[in-house]
């Protein structure tokens, strides 16, 4: 070709190098292609194709077995009427010549007439025209009327031929529909039969290529080839988007997208239960996920709670989060996991997904089922959290610990010295963190330091002169023996445990509930008799801010119980040697913190001025403003401080850069193992720090064990900033009022003694028998009437007369809170009503009358009071107050609680009362038994429930019973246990 | 031993260390003069450009890597992505310049001898352009094309997530090819390291042909022809900015404060820079008063300085130890060359002077933005 002697270069070789490169050129193109189109989703799907074809195989193979016996009938019907039609196959095929004759026909004379149609248009238009313009002269030419009307009669000759042919093709039609019909029918029949088994095999013959038609099979290739594949391609990313929960992108905010069913493509499937990851169904669609679930997946997509990144369509890429390290290990072998550093927000692991609730369920009340997340806000709650550290979308209610401002009265300075520097010392599971005593404050120096701000601190909330009363004195204590029983049998064990040693417990909503106030345990070795006493009197007159309601005990069993607490003592307590006083090393900090305030020579001057009285007090408010005790607690000179920590507003989506890991490498680079190692060990950051004293970590330590720290962490990861539109927020459905009282049923424990939406009531526990525990508020919003609640709830009365455990005084709840509270009630009932009109009673009317036979045939006062008129049986079954029910109760519940009790109040005494059938009525004698009235109403039970409860709305009596009933048990006492198993109507009721 | 290599290579990439040693090394590669050519000579450092040399300096890139490799705190930087395309400069920077420079020698030693260059070819000896030219450069760019898709394939491209303002990455670096620039911006205020410098260093390679009009080593490989050119542009080339590109890739940490390349990137390592204006050194340091409030006298030692290094130190230099070339090449091209020369070489003069003196800026106005 060329000549190469012309040539610098061998043309020869170039061409050789020419080939080489363009294969190694082409190569790499298909090697692109590959390497586009190798997904790491479209191996999960050609797998979990495999799976659905097995699966559907299965399904199918079941469906045909289901009908087996069934179809065999239907398909003899089938080939019978088959037989049938071809015998009389000629005539069949006649017809059938004989249609297409027709048809040829017809179609002619069709076309014919709509020929002649236009024709007739044509001239319509033409004569119109004529007419049109007749007056003003313009028609020029021949008038074409004749000939419109020749048209016009000769287009409907057409019809009439065509019309013929028609006619004659339906009844040809209708002959062959008529041989084929039965055939026909019994296909259908079948079909039904079979209808199941079709949908199935459809549904293979989409899946599983060896059962297509050679094209299909083609087609099946075809559509996933590469640049074809976007057309309609079988493997393809599946994505969700979700226009509800923004994901932002700093400066905007773009719906959610998310890939995750690419890969996860079995989770609306409950057939895949058993599969493998990540074909595996949902292990909740009751819940989630299926349309008629509450969150739908098209609503709320994966990453709203999973959180990670949603676009990512590979293990990596989607930042999989694992729960711990073997699993952590695993994912490195199997999927070549790796952290993905740019994405600020990867996944959750599996047992922190439930910190995603929160965003859209913000309160307590509609968290059940999310029990680490409620256990996680509740910690939070109970132990003060957001006292130093502010949560907005969770804000404190009021300070978890005790009030200081009267502390003179209470303990000793000696007491509250060594209880500041070791709480858990004096009470092994106090909820005072320990702020001192720390990692990061073990060295001498720091002892000395901690000494003297201890010290401090002691001296400003006690006088050295108070507190220092008796401890035994007589005057207060009565019998030690009396008051634990009082102490076990009134209800303190709602609220409070005495456990003089560490108890293994597993952390529980429920443990909770036992533990709202404080072990009582050393409080002998704590404050004097004189102070219990009158704390037990009366809570708030000590202090105003307790969550400690009035049991409304008489002096002498005030006493008693004064001298049980008493009884318990801290010996090693007493013992540990007191905190000292070394003025080096007070005037050490109180120099330091006056030199952060003005410069050295200033500070020493003003230090030197400083008597010993100025140094105390000094040091003590600045430690105490240091630490953030006032957090907690309300402290004089400190009510308007500014919480100490850090803002927990949108921790969960601090960016992990962001958390201060300390020089150590040993705690995984994730936000959550930041905080678990955080609530663990708070100083465990300053490890190795040679920070100055200030600037050392001072969160204290509260001891939270393994699942507290996993609920707290739950609870922090939910504080964050992804924000969801207002719309799908649960929480902007329910009434404020409502999700208030919500926290304050929490905040108050009403759950230690009372079962409410389904949770508490521990205290049964201790006393054993449901029926003389307090009473179960599962139906309390739909049940009474908020008046009587509230008057209920600011005075309370004795309902249940056999109860020794009393509805204590919670004076401290405003009237607001109270109506938060019955709001609360009234949404777990979904009750509407808070202001009804006096049930109007006709005496007269047979159901009244109906009603009281009833009444009096059920012997409803063997157990029920009647105003003052006691049972007719012993204590042991006493009822409420009839004459209080018309005050009490709802008449819509109260209907409704007569017809069956055992529905809204699952094991109560209280028996349904007998109504009579109608055949009973209807017998002979029936108006001897029933009377006339009842016979009369012959068995409508609506009817005999309205006059039951017509007649209880009429009894009359005192309301207020209680100083009969005290006197009574006075006299008595409380205990049943001769009394048991009298009858058969013996049976306490329960409501 | 491998630690001792480490630890020597990490003392030695300190930038005070490392700039000094290959700013000291640069006239001993590239000489000059016959001075530092004879010094050349001696040391037997122009064996770099024969084939020995080529595979001891391929041979000590390779150990470094592989040692950096195995090091687990210079593989995260080395393994990177981004950083591949460095790799890939360390390797080709050295290659076409030892291709440049062994050709250059052995032209040099032939018109020495008096005989033509090894390029030299008779004026009516033609090629063709088709298919001789087009044909291997279209074989060439399907090669690269080849190697392009190759990588990207491979190397899957750094991209992140949509950048956030609340969470920078620490460091925050530029783009690889403008890395020599953010370490400019160390010892420049971002007008002159970010504007004034890329735009002098564009126009000072555009008049390069206009100021450097000495027709010999046209066309074929030489380097005693023009030695004093090559040494000036390999010393702006390879140590003003390639090797500028290694520090911030290489060895620029978190807080960009400077790691060897086997150091652990500590994110807490605090480095004290107490750096000191030249105003300060005067006013306070030397006549130990306050800074003058007015603007122009508390600067004018700076304006000063920057005066005499650019207009008045060109005029000494053309009247002494440039006379010959300002003669020779006029004041126009002289003034230009001067221009840009200087203006290259403030940057290591105001390298030294941070590192030796603390020197922050010679004209200090951060009321006008205006500092130098």
């Amino acid at each position: 070709m060329f000549n190469n002697d012309e040539r610098y270069w061998d043309i020869q070789k170039l061409n050789k190098w020419f080939a080489i490169s363009s294969i190694l050129f082409l190569i790499s193109m298909a090697w692109t292609f590959v390497d586009d189109n190798d997904d790491e989703f479209k191996v999960y799907q050609r797998e979990f194709r495999k799976m659905e074809i097995g699966i559907t195989e299965k399904n199918l193979k079941r469906e045909l077995e289901a009908v087996s016996a069934e179809r065999i009938s239907f398909e003899k019907d089938l080939a019978r009427a088959q037989s049938d039609l071809d015998i009389q196959n000629e005539t069949l095929v006649d017809l059938g010549a004989i249609l297409k004759t027709l048809e040829g026909r017809y179609y002619n004379e069709n076309m014919i007439y709509q020929g002649q149609k236009a024709e007739v248009d044509g001239l319509k238009y033409l004569v119109e025209a004529e007419n049109a313009h007749q007056d003003d002269g313009d028609h020029h030419g021949p008038s074409n009327k004749n000939d419109y009307a020749a048209a016009l009669e000769l287009l409907h000759k057409y019809q009439l031929i065509k019309e013929a042919s028609e006619i004659e093709i339906d009844d040809t039609e209708k002959a062959i529909k008529d041989l084929k019909a039965n055939v026909k029918l019994k296909r259908e029949e079948l079909n039904i039969v079979l209808k199941d088994v079709t949908i199935v095999d459809n549904k293979l013959s989409k899946i599983d290529r060896e059962r297509m038609t050679f094209v299909n099979k083609v087609g099946d290739v075809v559509r996933d080839l590469p640049i074809i594949d976007f057309l309609d391609p079988y493997y393809k990313v599946n994505q969700i988007v979700v226009r509800d929960v923004k994901y932002d992108v700093n400066f905007a905010a773009v719906p959610k997208v998310d890939r995750c069913t690419s890969c996860h493509l079995g989770i609306e499937n409950p057939n895949f239960a058993d599969a493998p990851q990540p074909f595996t169904t949902h292990p909740n669609l009751d819940l989630y996920i299926t349309s008629a679930s509450s969150h739908p997946m098209d609503t709320f997509g994966c990453t709203s709670c999973h959180a990670g990144r949603g676009r990512g369509t590979s293990f990596t890429s989607s930042t999989h989060t694992p729960s711990n390290d073997d699993e952590k290990a695993r994912w490195q072998e199997e999927y070549d996991w790796e952290v993905m550093h740019h994405w600020l927000q990867p996944m959750l692991p599996t047992h922190y997904t439930e910190a995603s609730c929160f965003k859209c369920h913000n309160n307590n009340l509609d968290l059940k089922g999310a029990d680490k997340l409620n256990l996680g806000l509740s910690l939070v709650d109970k132990s003060g959290c957001n006292g130093c550290h502010l949560a907005q979308d969770y804000p404190q209610l009021s300070k978890v610990g005790p009030n200081l401002k009267n502390l003179d009265k209470k303990v000793s300075r000696k007491w509250i010295a060594k209880w500041i520097r070791d709480p858990k010392k004096f009470r092994h599971n106090t909820k005072m963190p320990s702020t001192f005593g720390q990692d990061n404050q073990i060295s001498p120096e720091m002892q000395a330091w901690n000494d003297a701000e201890i010290y401090a601190m002691s001296s400003y909330l006690v006088s050295e002169n108070g507190g220092k009363k008796s401890t035994s004195d007589y005057r207060f204590m009565g019998d030690a023996e009396n008051g634990q029983h009082l102490f076990e049998s009134i209800g303190c064990l709602g609220c409070h445990v005495i456990e003089p040693d560490p108890v293994e417990t597993e952390t529980s909503l429920k443990e909770l509930t036992k533990r709202q106030g404080p072990n009582l345990i050393g409080i002998g070795s704590k404050t004097s008799a004189e102070w219990v006493y009158n704390w037990i009197k009366d809570p708030l007159a000590y202090n105003p801010e307790t969550r400690m309601p009035n049991l409304r005990v008489n002096d002498e069993d005030a006493k008693n119980i004064t001298a049980y607490i008493m009884s318990f003592r801290n010996e090693d307590f007493e013992n540990l040697p007191d905190v000292n006083l070394d003025e080096m090393s007070l005037d050490k900090v109180a120099f330091t913190h006056l030199s952060k305030q003005m410069p050295e020579s200033y500070a020493t001057k003003k230090l030197a001025g400083m008597n010993l009285n100025q140094k105390l007090d000094y040091v003590a408010k600045k430690s105490i403003t240091h630490y953030g005790c006032f957090g907690c607690h309300t402290i004089d000179g400190f009510e308007k401080a500014k919480p100490i920590g850090t803002d927990l507003t949108e921790e969960g989506s601090k960016p992990t850069i962001k958390l201060d890991f300390g020089l150590h490498h040993d705690i995984d680079h994730t936000n959550f193992a930041w905080f678990e190692a955080k609530l663990g060990n708070p100083r465990i950051f300053d490890r190795d720090k040679v920070s100055p004293t200030l600037d050392k970590l001072k969160m204290p330590n509260f001891d939270f064990n393994k699942t507290e720290i996993e609920a707290i962490t739950t609870a922090i990861l939910g504080f964050n900033g992804n924000k969801v539109d207002e719309g799908i927020k649960a929480h902007n459905r329910v009434d404020e009022m409502a999700q208030n009282g919500a926290r304050l049923v929490k905040q108050f424990n009403c759950q230690g003694c009372h079962l409410i939406d389904d949770f508490g009531g521990q205290l049964v526990d201790h006393i054993g028998a449901a029926e003389y525990a307090p009473p179960n508020l599962n139906t309390q919003g739909a049940k009474t009437n908020p008046d009587w609640l509230l008057s209920f709830f600011n005075n309370p009365s004795i309902i249940r007369p056999n109860l020794e455990v009393r509805m204590p005084s919670f004076h401290q709840i405003t009237d607001e809170q109270w109506n938060a509270i019955i709001k609360y009630f009234q949404h777990l009932d979904n009750e509407k009503i808070s202001y009804r009109d006096e049930l109007t009673i006709n005496e007269h009317s047979i159901e009244f009358k109906g009603g009281e036979m009833i009444h009096e045939l059920g012997a409803c006062n063997n157990c029920h009071f009647y105003g003052t008129t006691f049972p007719k049986q012993d204590a042991s079954t006493w009822a409420p107050n009839l004459a209080l029910t018309k005050e009490r109760l709802n008449p819509g519940w109260v209907k409704e609680w007569l017809r069956e009790p055992q529905t809204i109040m699952p094991g109560t005494k209280m028996p349904a009362p007998f109504l009579p059938t109608e055949d009973l009525l209807t017998i002979d004698g029936a108006k001897n038994d029933w009377g006339k009235e009842l016979v009369k109403m012959n068995g409508d039970t609506e009817a005999m429930l309205d006059g039951l409860r017509d007649y209880v709305w009429s009894i009359k009596g005192k309301t207020n019973i209680d100083k009969t009933i005290q006197d009574y048990f006075n006299e008595n006492g409380y205990d049943f246990s001769g009394d048991e198993d009298e009858d058969d109507w013996g049976d306490d009721e329960d409501w | 031993m491998i630690e001792t290599f480490k630890s020597v290579i990490d003392t030695l990439s300190a930038p005070t260390v490392s700039f000094t040693l290959l700013t000291l090394l640069t006239p001993l590669i590239f000489p000059p003069t016959d001075w530092f050519d004879k010094l050349n000579r001696k040391l037997g450092i122009w064996r770099l450009w024969t084939k020995p040399g080529l595979w001891a300096g391929m041979g000590f890139i390779t150990f470094f890597f592989i040692v950096g490799y195995f090091d687990p705190n210079f593989n995260i930087t080395l393994t990177k992505p981004d950083n591949f395309p460095i790799v890939l400069m360390v390797y080709s920077m050295f290659f076409f310049i030892w291709l440049g420079m062994k050709k250059a020698y052995i032209n040099d030693d032939r018109l020495a001898e008096g005989l033509k260059p090894e390029e030299y070819n008779d004026p009516d000896d033609k090629v063709l352009v088709w298919p001789d030219l087009v044909y291997i450069e279209f074989i060439s760019l399907i090669l690269f094309m080849v190697f392009l898709i190759v990588w990207s394939i491979l190397v899957a491209a750094p991209l992140e997530e949509p950048a956030n303002p609340a969470s920078t990455p620490n460091p925050s670096k530029a783009p690889w090819y403008f890395l020599g620039l953010q370490e400019m911006l160390v010892y420049f205020d971002p007008w002159l390291a970010g504007i004034v410098f890329p735009m002098f260093i564009i126009f000072g390679m555009m008049a390069i042909p206009y100021i450097d009009t000495n027709p010999k080593g046209d066309g074929y490989y030489s380097f005693k022809e023009r030695r004093i050119g090559i040494f000036i542009f390999m010393y702006g080339w390879l140590i003003l900015w390639l090797f500028l590109i290694v520090i911030g890739t290489f060895f620029r940490g978190p807080n960009w404060n400077f790691f060897g390349p086997f150091e652990y990137w500590d994110p807490h390592k605090v480095v004290p820079l107490n750096n000191v204006n030249l105003s300060e050194y005067l006013w306070v340091k030397m006549l130990s008063t306050g800074l003058p409030t007015n603007i122009m006298l508390r600067e004018f030692m700076g304006f000063l300085v920057v005066f005499a290094y650019m207009f008045v130190f060109p005029i000494l230099l053309a009247k002494t130890w440039l006379k010959d070339l300002f003669e020779k090449i006029g004041p126009i091209r002289y003034t230009t060359l001067m221009l840009f020369g200087l203006s290259m070489f403030s940057l290591p003069i105001k390298m030294y002077l941070r590192w030796f003196f603390n020197l922050k800026y010679i004209i200090a106005i951060p009321e006008w933005f205006f500092n130098i």
